[in-house]
């Protein structure tokens, strides 16, 4: 499997202020990659540098195979981008934006635009001022998918989406994957990685700090203990083997014991915090 | 890149012709009302032309504002001059940096053209805008001297409006230069701008201290009671301008195509 994303060694530095060292990460194609981290962990930094909105101080990137600092104008012909904001013209019609994204792409992109504005449901008679954040994040959707582009990428795509708009943004983004369409996504929603997700990378402090497979990713020995010792209740991650809590618990008025898995959230703050 | 060009123009369509109306309704104003104002004007006019400081600031010493050519000079032409660079200081100034300020970058940006591109695209908007503008308003002002049956010279009338689309070029230019460097509009700085460099003119042609200086204003050379009292450009300020004009150009490019797009 070819890689479509190839960061390697990145880093970009805002006068004084971190932005991101010694990035390196590869998308493979066909794949949906999620991209982890809490807020200023440098994600936002990694796909604006990856599509050539910002400059970098070293190390390279290629996208589809190309180099982003020579041939940036080509790769985008192919790559389909959703900003965190989706933010248009505000006095312009939805179908003008539409449409003026189509133009400057040099592409007859109606047959599509039409197909994915009625499936999320784009009034495109409306100006973009008088559109909610969830509705701007639509017609930024249909701006990134109506020119089928091999190249998805996504900064925090489903906030502000209702729960049925985003089944059917999941929805279309398995069916461009499965007509070959490759896509990252950055996210704060866990469960959404869980969900769609192949691999993951998570970044934190400007650095990437673990690759691997979602499934990897969230496996864990660690177990959620919720209990009633001594009368005393008691909420916490346990991480060593449920027999040496066994052996501790012995002696112990233990009321009531429920042993779970913890919460996606939980996994990911023990990567964040190490 | 003929598409932004166009996205650009039906930007700024509204404000055109908001400032055109303004403009050129008060230009034409003074035209009609030149004929009924002749009697009087012209019992005024030695006094205007003998008040010093005042009437070197406003060209009265060198035409006689009982002429409808110096009446157009002074009057006319000091509102098509200013009223021209403020409305090309204000959309220049917000050319490029209303990408940041509003958010729309990242939209633009993600799309494929070329920086470059996007730049010549809305510094030709910028441009047509001004000729448009220009055009219009001496459409007006003709409509104004064949109702009003009056004349003025054409060659200085011609000459006058050329030199006044490249003051408001060269004006329009360097506010371009501030917004490709900035990321929010800065429409205050450039409506002061050209304000101070109006004024900075107006002085200059009062203080003989600096009357060697005055080069530095474009409306030096694009003054209209210069123009219709010699029929001839002042080559020192003109050329300072088109220097000025292509630095400008340059500097926008130069610095937009490095900068990185704020988020």
């Amino acid at each position: 499997m070819k890689n479509v994303i190839e960061i390697e060694n990145l880093t970009k530095s805002y006068g004084k202020n971190r932005g991101v060292c010694d990035v390196s990460l590869s998308v493979g194609e066909g794949d949906i990659f999620g991209f982890l981290g809490p807020n200023g962990a440098g994600k936002s930094t990694t796909i604006r540098a990856m599509l050539g909105f910002i400059g970098f101080d070293s190390g390279s990137i290629r996208v589809l195979g190309k180099d982003i600092k020579t041939s940036r104008e080509e790769i985008l012909r192919d790559v389909g981008y959703m900003p965190s904001e989706a933010m248009f013209y505000p006095t312009m019609k939805v179908r003008d934006v539409i449409k003026m994204a189509a133009d400057i792409r040099k592409a007859d992109c109606s047959k599509e635009a039409a197909m994915l504005c009625e499936r999320l449901k784009v009034d495109t008679e409306k100006r973009i001022s008088e559109l909610s954040l969830g509705n701007r994040k639509k017609v930024s959707i249909v701006c990134a998918m109506q020119h089928r582009p091999k190249l998805f990428v996504f900064d925090e795509p489903t906030s502000g989406l209702d729960p049925l708009m985003q089944t059917e943004f999941f929805a279309l983004i398995d069916d461009y994957v499965k007509d070959g369409a490759t896509c990252l996504f950055s996210t704060h929603v866990l469960p959404e990685i869980k969900r769609c997700c192949k691999n993951a990378a998570i970044m934190s402090e400007g650095r990437v700090i673990r690759v691997d497979s979602v499934s990897e990713l969230t496996r864990t020995n660690s177990k959620r203990i919720k209990m009633v010792r001594d009368g005393v209740e008691e909420d916490f991650i346990y991480e060593g083997e449920l027999n040496d809590l066994w052996r501790e618990l012995e002696g112990h008025d233990i009321g009531d014991i429920l042993i779970e898995e913890p919460s996606l959230e939980e996994i990911f703050l023990r990567f964040y915090k190490n | 890149m003929f598409t932004i060009y166009r996205h650009e123009l039906r930007q700024y369509i509204k404000s055109m012709l908001i400032w055109f109306a303004g403009v050129s309704g008060m230009g034409l104003i003074c035209i009609l009302m030149f004929g009924d104002m002749k009697s009087e004007i012209d019992s005024m006019a030695e006094t205007f032309s003998s008040m010093g400081a005042f009437s070197n600031a406003f060209g009265m010493d060198k035409l006689s504002i009982a002429t409808l050519s110096g009446f157009y000079a002074t009057e006319v032409g000091l509102i098509h001059s200013l009223g021209g660079a403020m409305f090309a200081a204000m959309i220049a100034c917000s050319a490029l940096s209303k990408e940041e300020e509003g958010h729309t970058g990242e939209f633009l940006f993600s799309l494929p053209v070329g920086k470059a591109k996007v730049i010549g695209a809305k510094w030709l908007a910028v441009f047509t805008n001004i000729v448009v503008f220009n055009l219009l308003c001496v459409a007006v002002y003709c409509v104004g001297f064949a109702v009003s049956g009056e004349s003025i010279p054409a060659k200085e009338f011609a000459l006058f409006h050329a030199m006044q689309l490249f003051m408001h070029t060269q004006v329009g230019a360097m506010c371009f230069a501030v917004s490709a460097c900035s990321k929010r509009n800065r429409i205050g700085v450039g409506l002061g701008a050209a304000l101070l460099l109006y004024a900075f003119d107006t002085v200059a042609r009062i203080l003989p201290d600096l009357a060697d200086y005055k080069f530095i204003s474009p409306f030096s050379y694009s003054n209209a009671s210069d123009i219709f009292s010699s029929g001839e450009v002042y080559t020192k300020g003109a050329l300072l301008g088109a220097a000025l004009l292509v630095i400008s150009l340059a500097t926008a490019f130069g610095v937009y195509s490095k900068r990185d797009l704020a988020s």
